[in-house]
């Protein structure tokens, strides 16, 4: 016997809140020293030594007020990564990544944290792997703005190949 | 195990409308460093829980993952986050210490107000299904309030306007206040028209900044601080979501809050005990409804009460000597700023806001519009 649908009712809503965020002391000279100069700027713990990215405030593990800044160079190790098959948005633009794409994370040579970016690497698990060496790639100075994207991408360092490993 | 909580330390941030020279995290740690200097406590080896009170939306992050873990010493520790009136941050962090888990907590509120739009996130408080498409916002729904309150108790805009010029006047006196002056009832009436009987200089502004409390068991507080500022009384009671399911002129939820907390600390009349009060005047008229329902005076007479200057410093019962929520503190932090105020009173230490001989105070928090969850909290040296 055939039965009529129930109807439910749902009402579509978008919760749009604009937000405009203070980065604060230590993460306005990190994007200012990266806008301006292109240098990347760490602090180092005055107790534990651990070089922190992003800069901030106090060492969590320590306890205590992070006041020495460190320069890192450009240069690092990719410590792990992922390729994405999700069109993951850029709530700075509202636009979706295009997939697929490589997220992974860098630790800059003498640096304890990492790095977070996209990789600008062929979306292949034989094009990329843990341990590959990587620069980071800056936009051109004259169209910095002050944030995070002034970093554009992180890419293998030239002449490498995939070390031959049984495990992914 | 411990039979009571003392609060050993506070301090605040000063609050300004936007303070751009600081992150969440530093804005946190402006107040935390400066709780720690004072009682000597450090962390991580002194301190062995942390609350941390926001709001997700307000904040735009989950308050469950931004940096402030880090800065009141949560890292592979116990931190807990409240999105509520920091108030009841209190009371959690006296329950976790009653049970005897906890001896010594760290309790913080932060908002930045100035990063977003008061009215954008208080709409999302609304039932997105009944009337949120209306475009609620607190200042609507307490302007129905505030009309309703005045229609059954005979209050008029010139009692509340009263209070306005009571708190910006005392937050002369009280160096973290956002807004202080001198304003006549003539200023208050004539500000511009928000949302009548609500005029701009009724409504309590947009602030930055944080509030940082220490709790501890007895024990530990006696060690730590002479002056300890003991929790006699805490109560908390919801009221129903819906605003017309309730008479907004009532006060039932905070008269339940209140009875508790007067219950629990052996109170009978709180008129003869109490000595002065911090209330959540988020709005002018709401600090007159407030005292009614904490049974300070009697329904419909609190109008006249301030009119006859018993609630100035100085008075009979001072309410809000520190310039109350008018003065300018952000949402959130809003009842930890109540809760802080009683006891720099309580502890000789409210400067130039001092009120003399104050042994009982009554810090009162509200979380939702128009009063919909409250927070009392009985304080006593
Ligand atoms: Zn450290």
């Amino acid at each position: 016997m055939a039965t009529k649908d129930k109807e439910w009712i749902s009402i579509p809503m978008t919760v749009d809140v604009p937000y405009r965020f203070a980065a604060g002391g230590y993460m306005t000279k990190c994007l200012t020293e990266l806008r301006d100069n292109g240098k990347i700027f760490a602090v180092e713990c005055p107790k534990c030594k651990r070089v922190q990215l992003p800069p901030r405030v106090v060492c969590a593990e320590c306890h205590v007020k992070n006041e020495k800044w460190v320069e890192l160079p450009h240069e690092g190790t990719l410590m792990n990564f992922t390729i994405m098959y999700l069109p993951l948005t850029d709530p700075t633009t509202g636009k979706p990544h295009e997939p697929p794409f490589v997220y992974g994370s860098v630790r800059l040579d003498g640096a304890t944290s990492v790095l977070d970016h996209m990789v600008e690497v062929e979306p292949d698990m034989d094009k990329v792997w843990v341990g590959m060496r990587c620069r980071l790639v800056l936009r051109p100075k004259e169209e910095r703005i002050g944030d995070l994207s002034d970093i554009r991408y992180i890419e293998p360092l030239p002449g490498q190949k995939k070390p031959q490993t049984k495990s992914r | 195990m411990t039979e009571r909580v003392a609060i050993v330390g506070v301090a605040q941030t000063r609050f300004a409308p936007k303070r751009s020279d600081v992150n969440y995290g530093e804005m946190a740690y402006e107040a935390i460093s400066q709780v720690l200097k004072d009682t000597g406590l450090a962390l991580p080896e002194d301190i062995d829980s942390a609350i941390s009170c926001s709001h997700d939306i307000w904040d735009g992050q989950t308050i469950s993952d931004i940096g402030i873990t880090d800065v009141i010493g949560g890292h592979l520790r116990a931190e807990e986050k409240m999105a509520m009136d920091g108030s009841t941050a209190v009371f959690y962090g006296a329950v976790g210490i009653l049970s005897g888990e906890y001896s010594c907590t760290l309790i913080m509120a932060h908002t930045k107000m100035s990063q977003t739009n008061r009215h954008i996130v208080n709409n999302v408080a609304f039932d997105p299904i009944y009337t949120r498409m209306l475009g609620f916002d607190f200042t609507s729904a307490a302007a129905l309030q505030a009309r309703r309150y005045m229609y059954k108790y005979g209050i008029t805009r010139e009692d509340a306007a009263r209070v306005v010029v009571k708190n910006l006047a005392n937050a002369k006196r009280n160096p973290c206040a956002s807004q202080s002056g001198d304003f006549t009832v003539a200023d208050v009436l004539s500000s511009p028209a928000v949302a009548p009987p609500l005029h701009k200089l009724d409504i309590a502004p947009d602030a930055d900044g944080a509030v940082a409390l220490i709790l501890a068991s007895e024990e530990r507080a006696r060690k730590i601080t002479d002056k300890p500022v003991w929790i006699l009384g805490i109560g908390t009671c919801y009221d129903a979501h819906y605003l017309g399911d309730r008479d907004l002129a009532d006060t039932f939820a905070l008269e339940k809050a209140a009875g508790r907390a007067y219950a629990m600390a052996g109170i009978k009349n709180p008129r003869r005990s109490v000595d002065l009060a911090e209330v959540g005047d988020e709005f002018s008229y709401q600090e007159l409804l407030w005292l009614e329902g904490l049974g300070l005076c009697d329904r419909g007479e609190a109008g006249r009460f301030t009119a006859s200057g018993a609630t100035a410093i100085g008075g009979k019962l001072p309410v809000n000597p520190s310039g109350g929520l008018l003065s300018g503190v952000p949402a959130n932090v809003a009842g930890l700023n109540r809760v802080a105020e009683a006891a720099l009173q309580l502890r000789g230490e409210a400067g130039d806001r001092q009120v003399r001989g104050a042994n009982i105070a009554v810090a009162q928090g509200h979380t939702g519009f128009c009063g919909q969850h409250q927070c009392v909290v009985v304080l006593g040296n």
